[in-house]
């Protein structure tokens, strides 16, 4: 119950409007005016403008209405290979990440597995390392050159070099490298499921395959669903994994669009824009599925005494063995693409080039050199400039947001913000940075006459925007699980408004801000999606330079050294941030 | 020193409190009584500020304060969950409120050392951060810091209740003496009612939002004006109307058997050598509960069951189907208009 709250119920936002406006002071009517301004700007100029624009490029092509360009759609043979190959995509990945996923839990926290900590370990490797970066791990041992490949040639001389290309590449690829959520979200569900519920099943006599069917699974099964359509959702906008791997029979949707934004003439680009309005519709749809399911809620433990999962030894002893060796293969799977790339990080070109490990050449020589070339530190430094910034920035704004939706709950302007800076959740990656790019290719007025295509802050605005949501619903939860008798304690005893914010609410909530700050951080630091569309021409992010090193993997050994070093330095920083956030202590607050 | 005149508070169309009015004395421990739900809280927060009223006023001192914001108010309080701030030490959250009240430093330094000398903390615990502090530390310093910038009033919201049982028992004696040190009004909501009649010099029934009852902890507990306080307030037995009359019978006196009728259980008397004023019936022990200091006996009387407690002394011992004469003063009766517990 905070103040003013007897007076405020029963009326309307803008009767709440007016009260509150007649009980400010001045200096906090400019405050408000000034954060005001930029919200709208912020909302309308940055996101909701441009993606109206998007819409006009689809609709409005020749100045009035038409469905034009989805006719053109229907026509384009590459447009529409590439969205029924995302639609096939998408729900087999669901169904094999889900299968892994699923077993990865149940290796770590639920079976008695022997090493389930070094597993674990292994299996946890995503969360520091995926993305474009992954991918070129993966092609690096599985491509036509690869280690696996070479291995395999020599067994069977005839065989295909190229057959990790295509489908099944781009499946097995992203089946790996989608796990990250599972073993988040889901091995939270398992580890919050009440064992003595286990222990009374088995006292009524449950076996225990009965018991991990109808007693654990169900109670996952809500976590399951949101990790299946988060997964499903990934599918669809998979790019990195088909543009180098997927050859020119698999591309998606997201690739495409790419592709045709890049394209000078317009009805490309309209083509890129109604691909990425699918692609939007399409994500609105599975997220709006995913809200009802989460409405539902959780199964709430009725225990008040919880007792923790005693790992389940498995009974029967070919089976054991079946699932140990089961878990140590998908171990070899996720570690292999990791090692290798530390190993032949300090390896020479020459090595690199015939794939061959020889430890007596090992040196520092490709970190000496990525530091001492300036083409090639500098898209490291790019990188990390644009992703601390933008992740400053967003805490900074969503700091704000909150701590007005906080004192403000339910009137107009935090209703705005809430819903405003949501925005992003439901639009794919490419589909803002294609808005931003269609939109800013030419001055606008609300953006001060400059046009940005070219410039370094596009891409700024671009990471600003991707990062709202998953800062806003992390900093929301923070300020609203804070205690209210804190800030009724320090008005209490005369502190005012600002004061109280000041030096009681920020300095509770500043951990957890610097916390998603670093999260934050570390995602745009890989980040490839973004980037390819928005990235300024001289400067370009690590994804990028990632990106276009691997597609040469064949033909330049240099790039390859460079590329095993960027990851491996990401690597090092993703841990450092992860374990930062969450190794110390149990962050729970954080996971979503 | 404070009054609440007609006060109303309102949440959208629910009516958290109606026409409450308040007298409370210079000087004086009075306490908010009632179940969760019932408006104490509410009204505690009206006087400080957090809540302002849709109808009614604040008077401190004769002063009207019922639009006077919460920061202005100088109102001390302590919270439930004592709302210390964790990212402080203990001394920085005692110095808080006068450090936004721009006291200069060594002001500060004396009146924090002062403060946490009253309340016996030490100077090592005032360099600890809060989360290091045992639960009654903590109450201390919460205590200690809506003391030192001199209120005139202080406000407690159930202080005692994050507690065990031991330690309530404890504080609540340090509490006491503490406001008898300080000599400062103190304003204190609870539903625990071994607690208000322990620590107050008046008390309020809350229900529903409503007064049901002001006094003395005596009289709200031996003069219980409603069939809700007397309920509220310990444990009591309701006797079937047959026993009213028998009852009326016995003593002679005009009763209505159809009104409400309590007795407390400490006034039921087993085996007790007859008196004047005593009326007495046969009964039989029907169950029986140990508490140490006390027994708790079931007896079957004229056709339904009583509690009644009598001192484990040695003398009285009771077994289940022991015959036993059970005696009453019809005076200690007390009686309520019907359909009056809302």
């Amino acid at each position: 119950m905070t103040t003013k709250r007897a007076l405020n119920q029963g009326r309307t936002p803008m009767e709440r409007m007016k009260i509150a406006l007649a009980r400010m002071t001045p200096g906090q009517m400019v405050l408000i005016l000034i954060m005001a301004v930029v919200f709208l700007w912020v909302i309308l100029a940055l996101m909701i403008v441009p993606i109206l624009n998007l819409l006009g490029t689809v609709f409005f092509e020749g100045g009035s209405f038409s469905t034009d360009t989805f006719n053109k759609l229907l026509k384009s043979k590459r447009a529409m290979k590439a969205l029924r190959n995302s639609f096939i995509l998408a729900p087999t990945l669901s169904i094999t990440v889900g299968v892994v996923g699923i077993s990865l839990v149940l290796i770590t926290e639920y079976f008695d597995i022997k090493g389930a900590k070094i597993l674990r370990l292994g299996y946890l490797t995503t969360l520091i390392y995926g993305g474009v970066t992954l991918v070129s791990g993966y092609k690096f041992i599985y491509g036509s050159n690869g280690i696996l490949t070479t291995a395999l040639r020599s067994v069977f001389p005839d065989m295909n070099i190229n057959w990790f290309q295509g489908y099944g590449a781009v499946l097995f690829v992203m089946t790996f490298s989608c796990t990250s959520n599972h073993m988040i979200f889901l091995r939270n569900a398992m580890r919050a499921v009440d064992f003595q519920t286990v222990e009374a099943a088995r006292n009524m006599g449950a076996s225990q395959w009965y018991i991990l069917r109808r007693v654990v699974l169900p109670v996952l099964l809500p976590s399951l669903f949101a990790v299946t359509i988060l997964t499903f959702i990934t599918g669809l906008s998979a790019m990195s994994a088909p543009m180098l791997v997927g050859g020119t029979d698999f591309q998606t949707i997201n690739p495409m669009i790419h592709d045709f934004a890049n394209m000078t003439t317009s009805s490309a680009k309209s083509l890129a824009a109604v691909l990425s309005l699918i692609l939007g519709l399409a994500t609105m749809l599975l997220l709006a599925v995913m809200t009802a399911i989460e409405r539902r809620g959780h199964y709430m433990s009725v225990s008040k005494v919880k007792t923790k999962i005693i790992k389940q030894k498995i009974t029967n002893p070919v089976v054991n063995v079946l699932v140990h060796i089961y878990a140590y293969v998908l171990f070899v799977i996720y570690v292999i693409p990791v090692i290798m790339i530390v190993l032949f990080s300090f390896s020479d070109t020459v090595h690199i080039q015939s794939r061959q490990l020889d430890f007596s050449t090992f040196s520092l020589e490709n970190y000496r050199s990525l530091l001492s070339a300036n083409s090639a530190y500098r898209p490291f430094v790019v990188s990390i400039l644009y992703s601390s910034v933008a992740a400053v920035v967003v805490g900074l704004l969503v700091v704000m947001a909150c701590r007005y939706i906080q004192k403000r709950r339910h009137s107009i302007g935090s209703n705005f913000l809430e819903y405003g800076l949501m925005i992003p959740w439901l639009l794919p990656t490419t589909m803002i940075a294609l808005s931003l790019m269609l939109n800013y290719n030419q001055p606008r007025w609300y953006m001060f006459n400059q046009p940005l295509i070219g410039t370094l802050i596009l891409l700024l605005f671009g990471y600003v925007i991707i990062k709202l949501p998953f800062t806003m619903r992390m900093t929301k939860a923070a300020f609203f699980s804070l205690d209210n008798a804190l800030e009724d304690a320090s008005r209490n005893m005369g502190a005012g408004e600002l004061y109280t914010f000041r030096r009681v609410i920020f300095p509770v909530i500043l951990p957890t801000v610097m916390a998603i700050a670093a999260l934050n951080f570390n995602s745009l630091l890989t980040d490839y999606d973004m980037s390819a569309f928005l990235y300024h021409p001289t400067n370009p992010t690590l994804g990028v330079k990632i990106k276009s090193l691997t597609e040469d993997m064949g033909t330049n050994p240099n790039g390859m050294a460079l590329t095993f070093v960027y990851a491996v330095l990401m690597m090092i920083i993703s841990g450092v941030v992860l374990y930062l956030v969450y190794g110390r202590g149990n962050r729970d607050d954080l996971k979503e | 020193m404070i009054d609440l005149k007609g006060i109303e508070v309102k949440f959208g169309d629910f009516t958290a409190l109606k026409d409450i009015n308040i007298h409370v004395d210079e000087g004086q421990f009075y306490t908010f009584l009632g179940p969760s739900g019932c408006g104490k809280t509410t009204t505690l927060r009206t006087i400080t500020g957090f809540i302002e009223p849709t109808a009614g006023q604040v008077f401190v001192k004769d002063k009207d304060i019922t639009h006077v914001p919460v920061e202005k108010r100088n109102i001390g309080m302590v919270f439930q969950n004592y709302a210390l701030f964790p990212t402080m030490s203990v001394y920085e959250n005692i110095a808080f409120g006068l450090r936004v009240k721009k006291v200069n430093k060594t002001d500060i330094d004396r009146r924090v050392k002062e403060m946490a000398g009253k309340v016996d903390l030490t100077e090592q615990q005032l360099a600890r951060k809060v989360a290091e502090l045992s639960g009654g530390q903590q109450q201390r310093v919460a205590i200690a810091r809506a003391l030192v910038t001199n209120p005139e009033i202080i406000c407690l919201d159930e202080p005692l209740s994050n507690l065990d049982a031991k330690l309530r028992v404890q504080l609540r004696g340090e509490l006491k003496e503490m406001q008898r040190k300080f000599g400062i009004t103190t304003v204190y909501v609870t539903h625990d009612q071994e607690e208000a009649l322990t620590l107050s010099d008046c008390i309020t029934v809350f229900n529903k939002g409503r007064i049901e009852q002001t006094g003395t902890p005596y009289e709200i507990y031996n003069h219980s004006a409603t069939e809700f306080a007397c309920n509220f307030i310990g444990d009591i037995n309701k006797l079937e109307p047959s026993f009213v009359r028998a009852i009326a019978q016995q003593s002679n006196r005009p009763m209505n058997a159809e009104k409400p009728t309590y007795i407390r259980l400490e006034r039921i008397h087993v085996n007790e050598p007859e008196k004047g004023n005593l009326v007495a019936f046969e009964g039989t022990v029907q169950g029986r509960e140990y508490f140490g200091l006390y027994f708790k006996y079931l007896i079957q009387v004229q056709g339904q069951v009583l509690k009644c407690i009598e001192k484990n002394d040695g003398h009285k011992y009771f077994d289940e189907g022991d015959r036993v004469t059970v005696s009453l003063d019809p005076d200690h009766l007390m009686t309520y208009e019907a359909g009056d517990q809302a």
